[in-house]
């Protein structure tokens, strides 16, 4: 099992440094909140889409996109039937009327929700997770913050396996865990209490352990690798800083 | 000169009336193996705590007496200066993997990068910790992805990159198939015979007759005898040490029961030692020569 949905591949994309695809994502969600109009959302999708298909992580960013597409589906309907806007009908089933206004407004904010995501998944599916983490330690971020991160990531995976194995030792003493809602609830307890206890014993074993490894050391951590920053971070974080400066300029000064 | 001295250890653990250990006190020398035996609730895991200073500044409690180990006082100083010179392996394998590292060679890094070590040392100091292990052609998997028996090899690797002075492990293969327990006794006379003074609590006496220089022996919290494998099992064998927290391995409780003794003294704890001194006493009594 995994929890992170970090995708290995040699692209661009993942070639950068955390920070510059930091930079991306934090860029990616100002210009979509700065650049508020359907078309602007379009145009800023269509580049998030090209950045998520050149780092070949687009496949797993359209699943992404499909399990949140219920909610983009539900802006367009409610927008649809009840914007105060709505004046043109566009589609009638019956007593149910949809309006155009309210579907374009529906439509900017499910273009807006996808901006958002796909800027996010451009750091979060061509990012390591410990290289995001130890990039934000490098520059101040407490060590301790950056451990929760990555412990989350690594030891959820194994207590699910434990969850899994206590499942197993109680179905083994004859309790029930499988059927309907009832049963389902009276086996709940019996396999939370020895999970959240073999947790809390094991969170105190392995707080000792990292002691004794000095995490509780007040001297500046040093780094098992050298930071590495390719070539094309520096254009890249140029066009950043540029696109944003162009987002904000179109929009207080030209209007967009 | 004692790489460890602990003198008078007194300790209580908080919310306690009686003391975890009692008045102990001991040394022990560098490249020396030191066995830590008796049974559960004897105060074997606190000693092993106190070395580091756990014991008292994690566990806080009442405590009297004075460790110096590494020619630090443990008492006045951090478990995370300790760190850098005392190396602390656990029972359980899996709660020592950090959770914070994708690979062998990264979670061995961790306690160096959490101490400051500059980056050159890092990767001869791994690379060394490993192969001494016998972690090396491991590096590249994920550390949950090991047995049991790596598991606890990592983590003694994690804390040997740090160069301790002494290694202390607190009944590190209770949770280990045979051979898993075989390699981490193997690692531990490795280190010994590298300079460093491994303290080892354990209840596999059989395995620390044939590999500890002394045996400690530890009952409610009081260290009841101080000696040799040799020195504490015929003892232990002959019933003379209180409470029997120390059975000796089958092997000794045979030879004791057949008179079967040693040239210097003492019932013979390996079944090397049994064989040597049994066999002409066998070959004696049936007239046969029975290699």
């Amino acid at each position: 099992m995994r929890v992170s949905l970090y995708v290995s591949a040699d692209t661009w994309l993942h070639r950068l440094d955390p920070m510059t695809k930091l930079l991306m994502a934090a860029t990616g969600v100002t210009l979509t909140f700065i650049l508020t109009r359907t078309e602007s959302a379009a145009v800023l999708l269509a580049i998030f889409l090209a950045a998520l298909g050149t780092g070949r992580v687009l496949r797993q960013a359209a699943s992404v996109f499909a399990g949140v597409g219920i909610v983009a589906a539900t802006f367009l309907i409610v927008q649809g039937l009840v914007h105060p806007t709505n004046a043109t009908p566009l589609i009638a089933l019956g007593p149910v009327v949809l309006y155009t206004e309210g579907l374009l407004i529906g439509l900017r904010l499910a273009l807006r929700l996808y901006n958002i995501l796909s800027a996010t998944l451009i750091l979060v599916l061509a990012t390591n997770p410990a290289d995001l983490t130890e990039a934000l330690v490098r520059r101040g971020a407490p060590a301790r913050l950056g451990y929760v991160i990555m412990s989350v990531l690594q030891i959820i995976p194994t207590m699910v396996a434990q969850s899994a194995a206590i499942t197993d030792a109680q179905r083994s003493r004859g309790m029930e865990t499988e059927g309907s809602l009832w049963t389902r609830a009276k086996a709940f307890l019996p396999l939370m209490g020895p999970l959240v206890t073999s947790s809390l014993i094991a969170t105190e074993e392995r707080a000792l352990a990292l002691e004794v490894r000095g995490f509780g050391s007040t001297v500046r951590p040093t780094f098992l690798r050298a930071e590495t920053r390719p070539p094309h971070a520096v254009p890249v974080r140029i066009l950043c800083v540029l696109t944003l400066a162009l987002g904000a300029t179109g929009r207080w000064v030209l209007g967009w | 000169m004692a790489v460890v001295e602990v003198e008078n250890l007194r300790y209580r653990y908080p919310r306690q009336t009686t003391l975890a250990l009692d008045g102990v006190s001991f040394t022990a020398e560098p490249g020396e193996f030191v066995g830590i035996v008796g049974p559960n609730l004897s105060g074997k895991s606190t000693l092993c705590h106190a070395l580091i200073g756990l014991v008292p500044h994690f566990y806080k409690g009442a405590i009297g007496g004075r460790v110096v180990v590494a020619g630090l006082d443990v008492h006045q100083t951090p478990v995370a200066e300790m760190s850098r010179r005392v190396g602390l392996v656990f029972q359980n394998p899996f709660t020592q993997i950090t959770g914070a590292k994708l690979t062998v060679y990264e979670e061995v890094a961790f306690g160096l990068e959490y101490t400051g070590a500059p980056r050159e040392e890092m990767a001869p100091r791994i690379e060394e910790a490993l192969r001494l292990l016998g972690l090396w052609e491991l590096r590249d998997r994920s550390p949950f992805a090991l047995s049991g028996g790596q598991m606890q090899r990592l983590a003694i690797a994690s804390v040997l990159a740090m160069r301790p002075q002494v290694l202390v492990l607190d009944e590190p293969t209770s949770q280990l198939d045979p051979a898993g327990t075989r390699e981490v006794f193997d690692a531990a006379a490795t280190l010994c015979r590298q300079g460093i003074t491994v303290i080892m609590a354990e209840h596999k006496i059989e395995l620390l007759a044939e590999h500890a220089d002394r045996l400690l022996v530890l009952h409610q919290g009081r260290l009841v005898a101080d000696g040799t494998p040799r020195d504490i099992l015929t003892r232990a064998a002959s019933r003379e040490l209180p409470g029997e927290p120390a059975p000796a391995p089958p092997v000794t409780q045979a030879a004791a029961s057949l008179d079967w003794r040693m040239p210097g003294g003492g019932f013979p704890v390996t079944l090397a030692e049994a064989v040597a001194v049994g066999r002409p006493i066998v070959e004696r009594h049936s007239g046969v020569d029975s290699r």
